[in-house]
């Protein structure tokens, strides 16, 4: 088994060289979008460091304990710090802990290994507590971190590792790879890969999940129903949307995630909107509805597109900051604009 | 494992602190005629050498050289043991987590025995903004009187956190950002030493990469030094994620030449040969930073090879200021959004268009022969144009300037003649269709033709109603039960509940009452038109209500007019 990353071969390279080379940092920063790949490429180098019979220098094997054990992220010397739920804070006392076992001998491999996943969502305080044990960690001590981008962390904490940015793969690639990697039909992998933005992880996981695909064509098919529609049609729709009454924290919790992924669709429709308006057509995210953005970006005024993308961006914001639901939607059905997307001829 | 090139590359002596000469310059006379200070804050951004001078400072106090100019010597036993890290009086803290009051408290209590190896126990507290409140002024004492074989050394990234009670009582040190040009002077002797051979270019991206911190430059190198082959330009962009200089020239003038098809081609072009977005934000806000120097005549300060320097100069005095300005803080922002999750290149993409749509909107000409250069962009525009030909100017202006917000009819029907062109107010009465720009547009029109809106007279109505009350007490009554429902074409419209009401007042008599009440308070004279305004969503056409515009939709949802601005 070699390091099989896919697109970030060049990283997986340099990581081959640092351990064959003898030369491992004692802290590494994997960055880039959600489902790129960060967490894969950095338990795959966990196991290259304590792989314990590699094939080559610097190759984790994948059959060995420890490198089957790191997998499935069990490993005694890998210390694992993460959000409890995704998004949550990681607070300073479990940094605390960490920075405390890190102190100690590993138990049985030759290094210890610190995973810090997502560590943007560590509070400022648990990002401070890391610094000193970042800068100059115990030696036999390995710390990663994952996050979306350097500049959610302190700089602080940047400077202080290797940063590799990881980047999404480019479409076609990706397409090819889907097609010839995990026999996905050529029409959905191009699919998939332009849904994806060109990242692997993501794609895998619509895949896997054809529920999500099913969302997200009732979200882009919801959109369309409610351009043509008038106000009262659109209100009815966000109130069917964020109605919470007499729901459970849980239920509520689950409306929200639900209109959050609406949302991000539409966001994506817009955005084609505005590619689309100006003239780069190739450039599209949801291809299998070419037609519909393309009658939209030919009969709403030029700026259309961008001044929706933008409302659905504060949209999001302020979902994020905890506004209120109904509010929202309500103010962006007043923003979006109204069009036939069906008509053909605007002069009819 | 070994260690991290800015680990090992840790200056141990005076020469070797590179860009903060004004501060070695001090401690090293210090040191030299023997004035050691107490307590001594050094601030500044990561990795321009706080920590660093810290131990060289206290390496220098300890050091046993017959010379004080050559401490520290590197020589005797206390710099050798400083040097490995394992002298005794030496105390390094690091305060983000020893934070709370009870660390300072163990601090003082230790800090009474005198030191067991050394002159002096030196405490360097890193990081020290992180101590608690409780704890800085636990420290407060002690850091102003302390014994006289301790010294303190606080290193903090974030001054403005530190209390001024602390800050008052300390030498104060600020570090600065290091220079390119330093940082690469600085890289290329390390280059020497180790090895590393490198490419000239690269090495300055690596030290314009670092933004002035000598640990990120060296980190980066160090990266980049791990495959053991020449460092060249194109593997560091590889590596950095950073695109081409030419790239970003090409980006800002498709932005110069408002074509965002081709913008957003190079833009997908070099996110496709495996550029960060965020690191392409970056470089463009460094260029468009460039031409806003030339704009400010500071086009010295510029740190560019000669033939960047030309084509900046070029782009500068094409690009007016206001949209510069514009375009800088859009790309400012799509480097530093958190908001990346959802599409990588998003902010990007909008940051783009803004930028194109905002190029020059202080600019009043029309750009009626602009040719078009993006296809796409105008196409909904011409499309508005070839239908209403009555009106061929109102569409351009808004192409060049800012675009109005979505509006909330279908662009093609917005555009037939009522908006722009005016109508006899004669015509307009018996006009079916409703307004399309809803009924805002009203008032302004009534200003136009009246000088007062609803909005005055719903004011002065109180006082109106008062002298129609001395007048006629039977007409006050009768207007007790209208609403005043809008002002049209020159005349303020009473809404009735029924035929009966209206009909008992539409005698010449309370007109005439009621128009001259309405003159004696606002000096104006306008015509009353009296209608049966039923029951909601029962509306008259001829008032100014879209249907299908909010207040439309309210009235049919169950809502009544109470009030109208």
């Amino acid at each position: 088994m070699s390091w099989d990353v896919l697109g970030h071969e060049w990283a997986a390279a340099m990581l081959r060289g640092h351990l064959a080379g003898g030369q491992a940092r004692h802290a590494y920063l994997f960055t880039g979008a959600r489902g790129v790949g960060r967490r894969t490429l950095a338990l795959r180098f966990a196991q290259a460091i304590n792989c314990t019979q590699p094939p080559e220098p610097g190759e984790p094997c994948g059959a060995c304990r420890a490198c089957v054990q790191t997998a499935r992220m069990q490993y005694t010397d890998l210390a694992i710090l993460q959000p409890e739920n995704p998004g949550a804070p990681v607070k300073i006392d479990a940094v605390r802990e960490l920075t405390r076992t890190l102190v100690l001998a590993p138990y049985e491999s030759s290094h210890r290994v610190a995973l810090l996943l997502d560590f943007q969502n560590a509070n400022t305080n648990a990002q401070n507590a890391l610094l000193k044990t970042l800068e100059e960690a115990p030696p036999k001590v390995i710390l990663l971190l994952t996050a979306e981008s350097g500049e959610q962390l302190l700089p602080t904490i940047v400077s202080r590792c290797e940063v590799l940015l990881l980047r999404p793969l480019p479409l076609a690639r990706l397409q090819d790879e889907l097609v010839s990697r995990w026999q996905i039909a050529p029409g959905e992998a191009a699919l998939l890969a332009h849904l994806a933005s060109g990242r692997v992880g993501t794609a895998l996981g619509l895949h896997q999940q054809p529920e999500l695909l099913q969302q997200r064509q009732a979200a882009l098919d919801d959109l369309a129903a409610l351009l043509p529609a008038n106000r009262i049609q659109r209100f009815a729709y966000a109130d069917k949307m964020t109605n919470l009454q007499n729901k459970t924290g849980e239920e509520r919790e689950r409306i929200r995630l639900r209109l959050r992924d609406t949302l991000i669709q539409w966001l994506g429709w817009w955005r084609d909107v505005m590619i689309s308006a100006s003239g780069e057509s190739d450039a599209l995210i949801n291809i299998d509805r070419r037609a519909e953005i393309e009658t939209a970006a030919a009969h709403l005024p030029a700026g259309a597109g961008l001044a929706m993308t933008r409302a659905l961006q504060d949209v999001l914001e302020g979902m994020d900051s905890n506004l209120n639901l109904r509010l929202l939607l309500e103010v962006l059905m007043l923003d979006l604009p109204v069009i036939e997307l069906s008509v053909t001829d605007p002069a009819l | 494992m070994s260690q991290a090139l800015y680990r090992k590359w840790r200056p141990n002596q005076w020469e070797q602190v590179v860009g903060q000469d004004h501060i070695i310059h001090t401690l090293r006379n210090a040191v030299k005629s023997g004035k050691v200070g107490h307590a001594y804050l050094f601030a500044g951004p990561r990795g321009t050498g706080k920590t660093t001078t810290a131990r060289l400072l206290a390496k220098a106090f300890n050091c046993t050289a017959e010379d004080l100019a050559t401490r520290p010597c590197n020589q005797c036993e206390n710099c050798e043991t400083i040097n490995k890290g394992r002298h005794l009086d030496l105390i390094e803290i690091d305060a983000a987590s020893n934070t709370s009051v009870d660390d300072v408290r163990e601090l003082r209590e230790k800090i009474n025995f005198s030191p067991s190896q050394g002159a002096y126990k030196v405490y360097i507290i890193d990081e020290v903004h992180m101590l608690s409140t409780a704890a800085f002024n636990a420290l407060l004492k002690t850091l102003e009187e302390p014994p006289p074989h301790a010294i303190f050394i606080l290193a903090t990234t974030e001054m403005h956190k530190i209390p001024a009670t602390v800050l008052s009582r300390c030498q104060r040190h600020e570090f600065r950002r290091i220079p390119v040009n330093e940082i690469k002077g600085y890289l290329k002797t390390l280059c020497e030493q180790e090895k590393i051979q490198v490419d000239d270019e690269a090495l300055v991206t690596i030290a314009r990469q670092a933004t002035g911190s000598m640990r990120d430059a060296i980190s980066l190198l160090d990266q980049l030094a791990s495959t053991g082959e020449k460092i060249t330009l194109g593997y560091a962009q590889t590596i950095l994620g950073t695109a081409t200089n030419q790239s970003v020239i090409d980006l800002v003038s498709a932005i110069l030449e408002q074509d965002s098809a081709a913008g957003l081609q190079r833009l997908h072009t070099a996110l496709d040969a495996g550029t960060e977005p965020r690191q392409f934000a970056r470089q463009v806000v460094d260029y468009l930073r460039g031409l806003l120097l030339i704009h400010l005549e500071a086009i010295d300060q510029l740190d560019v090879p000669e033939d960047t320097r030309k084509m900046m100069v070029t782009h500068g005095s094409a690009y007016p200021l206001p949209g510069l300005m514009l375009a800088l803080s859009e790309f400012n922002r799509a480097a530093a959004d958190p908001r990346s999750a959802w599409q990588p290149a998003l902010t990007l993409e909008i940051a783009l268009a803004n930028a194109i749509a905002n190029l020059d909107r202080s600019a009043t000409v029309v750009k009626d022969d602009e040719p078009a250069p993006a296809p796409a962009a105008p196409r909904a525009m011409k499309d508005n144009k070839s239908q209403s030909p009555a009106q061929p100017t109102s569409s351009t202006p808004a192409h060049a300037k800012v675009e109005p917000p979505p509006v909330a009819k279908p662009a093609p029907e917005v555009q037939p003649v009522e908006t722009t062109t005016p109508v006899e107010p004669a015509s307009r009465m018996d006009e079916e269709a409703p307004e399309p720009a809803g009924v805002r547009s009203d008032g302004a029109e009534a200003k136009g033709h009246n000088q007062v809106s609803l909005m005055d007279i719903d004011r002065a109505w109180a006082q109106i109603h008062e002298i129609i009350k001395r007048k006629r007490n039977q007409t006050a009554g009768l207007l007790n039960s209208c609403r005043r429902l809008a002002i049209k074409d020159g005349a303020l419209v009473l809404g009735f509940a029924t035929e009966v009401v209206r009909s008992k007042m539409e005698t010449p008599e309370n007109i005439n009452i009621t128009r001259a009440a309405i003159h004696e308070v606002l000096g104006i004279t306008i015509d009353i038109v009296c209608i049966v305004a039923g029951k909601a969503g029962n509306l008259p056409a001829n008032l100014d209500i879209d249907r299908d515009g909010m207040i439309g939709t309210a009235l049919n949802m169950g809502g009544r007019i109470i009030d109208k601005e």
